[in-house]
């Protein structure tokens, strides 16, 4: 049995699992590893992906581990912090790492008020000093400042990593894991939040778009978000918002590009009207390219973007969904 | 059925926003603190919504006592608000330092929870505009053995102690029952709080909160001792590197514009 000192936790039952996050948390993780002199474990709840070994060399996981459970299949958070508390128990991890999606935001602390432990959300790095605490560094007032946190709990810790804050770097590992069963004991476990109506997307995500048009207060008026849309559809894209469009009621908040709302990762993120608020960033700053329109050359949006147009954006957009229109 | 409502005072974060954005946000000496002492104190923009989501079932029937509870050495003037709306009891509970960690937060409000004889349902915001952690409410709701319901933008009474509850999920809206006792976040889609009348503000002037200290709920050393300690805050830079388009009109911007993005590929 090898010491674990950092064990990432994928949940193939959490919404906003997908395998470039996976590989962003353990090329952090093995980074903690290495600095708290252990092995780095990848611990698979629920189905393995089938690249997993292979992600797993890559990354230099020492033991590729696996909980399956019928009670684990998708969401239910009884038994996932369970299932958690019995392995972090049994197996005195220093740090578990989580990607952080919607199930994940709600077990991760859950774990940690069963375990007595430290809990940060919404980390971007993490640091070991010898001999010292994990110091966690992480995102607050929206974005606008980072925070550091360090963890003195002597127990595990339970960090929760932003999406797109890690880039992953790949480094062969000596081995390729196969996945090892690691036996629960879930049989006490009743659920006790029950579905009643599952969540349906229509259509296309946001998540998955390679092109989106987002518009924020600048436009003005509710009826203006048809330029965003119209846009959108004559680049093959789909809309997005700000939050303020949002509270306002002018669109549904599926459109939400932030913190609070979706965090997106397309190709090009168009930004019209927007301000640039570190909450908004939040949700498009992984984009390729951004491109703003905004009235003011100052606003904090030029600094994200690699194209801007100084100007309003209900004149700019009509022109821009003639120009689209017109092909290249 | 009795309903806590957990609050908590913050920096107001759209002050906070407008020195970021102007790039004037600067921490103090101490390496932790903003030094904008000009940014008022509110309170935190998804609790008023919990709040809202509290009175809301009552106005719906719900036979409910409302207690309202912040941590913080004087959080007078948002628990005066929920007093104005029509909280009926409200509590101020004193921290073990002047920055307690989430954990200490939660053993405070599940000591004052137990101290009432315990509560059917239990309302937070999703998350603080501060430090944005929300992890609050789970530890709460682990500390007490109650369920756990995150991001809703309704909560419902259904019969008996069941609960309907809305969460705004990345794919869409989910409906989950659960019974009672449970801790349920509230999220931004839940719409605007209402807010009080001139006159309930004026009677509400003269509340008190009920202050409560750690020795007051029975809580032990274990349960105050920090896990998570703040050392430091800083102000992230963004490396600008934008190429303004040049034109004299909307069309002329806007056709450079996609010429760009068609040469550089992002444009088929």
């Amino acid at each position: 049995m090898t010491t674990r000192s950092a064990v990432v936790c994928t949940w193939s039952g959490a919404r906003g699992e997908n395998l470039e996050e996976t590989e962003a948390a353990l090329t952090l993780a093995r980074k903690t590893s290495a600095a708290l002199g252990g092995n780095l474990h990848w611990l698979v709840v629920g189905s393995v992906p089938e690249e997993a070994p292979e992600i797993a060399q890559r990354h230099g996981v020492a033991a590729l581990e696996h909980i399956e459970d019928p009670k684990l299949a998708g969401g239910q958070a009884d038994a996932f912090v369970e299932a958690l508390a019995q392995y972090c128990t049994a197996h005195t991890p220093k740090l578990v790492l989580f990607n952080q999606g919607f199930d994940i935001r709600l077990v991760a602390p859950r774990l940690a008020g069963r375990l007595g432990s430290g809990v940060v959300m919404n980390a971007v790095d993490i640091d070991v000093a010898p001999d010292g605490p994990l110091s966690v560094t992480a995102s607050a007032y929206g974005g606008d400042t980072r925070v550091i946190y360090e963890i003195t709990d002597a127990g595990t810790c339970i960090v929760s990593l932003l999406a797109n804050a890690v880039t992953p770097e790949r480094g062969e590992g000596a081995v390729r894991p196969t996945p090892e069963p690691v036996a629960v004991d879930l049989s006490e476990i009743e659920e006790r939040v029950r579905v009643v109506e599952a969540a349906h997307t229509e259509g296309p995500r946001l998540e998955d778009a390679e092109i989106i048009v987002a518009g924020g207060r600048g436009l003005a008026s509710p009826e203006n978000y048809k330029l965003v849309e119209q846009l959108a559809e004559a680049l093959g894209g789909l809309p997005g918002a700000s939050r303020p469009l949002v509270d306002e009621g002018w669109v549904d908040s599926s459109r939400q590009v932030g913190l609070t709302g979706k965090i997106t990762r397309p190709g090009l993120y168009l930004a019209a009207g927007i301000s640039g608020a570190s909450q908004h960033m939040a949700g498009c700053a992984a984009a390729k390219s951004i491109a703003a329109i905004n009235t003011d050359p100052d606003a904090a949006i030029f600094r994200y973007a690699r194209y801007g147009i100084v100007g309003d954006c209900l004149e700019i957009l009509p022109e821009l969904i003639r120009a689209a229109k017109q092909g290249s | 059925m009795r309903i806590v409502v957990c609050i908590k005072e913050v920096l107001d974060p759209d002050a906070v926003n407008n020195y970021a954005l102007a790039g004037r946000l600067e921490i103090g000496e101490d390496g932790k603190t903003l030094t904008q002492t000009t940014i008022p104190q509110l309170m935190n923009g998804f609790d008023e919504q919990a709040i809202e989501a509290a009175l809301r079932l009552r106005d719906a029937g719900a036979d409910c006592t409302i207690c309202v509870v912040s941590v913080g050495a004087d959080p007078g003037n948002p628990l005066r608000h929920a007093a104005a709306l029509g909280a009926d009891e409200v509590a101020a509970l004193t921290p073990p330092s002047s920055a307690p960690d989430s954990h200490a937060v939660a053993s405070l409000l599940a000591g004052y929870i137990r101290s009432l004889g315990g509560a059917e349902l239990v309302l937070c915001g999703r998350q603080a505009s501060d430090d944005d952690q929300g992890v609050v409410p789970a530890l709460v709701g682990e500390m007490l053995g109650m369920t756990v319901v995150t991001i809703a933008r309704s909560v419902e009474l259904g019969d008996g102690a069941r609960l309907r509850i809305t969460r705004v999920t990345p794919d869409g809206d989910e409906i989950v029952e659960t019974d009672a006792p449970a801790v349920v976040t509230i999220s931004n889609e839940l719409g605007d709080p209402r807010y009080p009348t001139a006159a309930n503000k004026l009677k509400a002037r003269r509340v008190k909160p009920t202050v409560l200290t750690p020795e007051d709920l029975s809580l032990g050393a274990d349960a105050l001792a920090p896990r998570v300690v703040l050392t430091r805050q800083f102000v992230p830079t963004v490396q600008g590197n934008c190429e303004f388009i040049a034109g004299d009109t909307p069309a002329e911007l806007a056709d450079r514009l996609v010429a760009r993005l068609r040469e550089d590929k992002l444009l088929t």
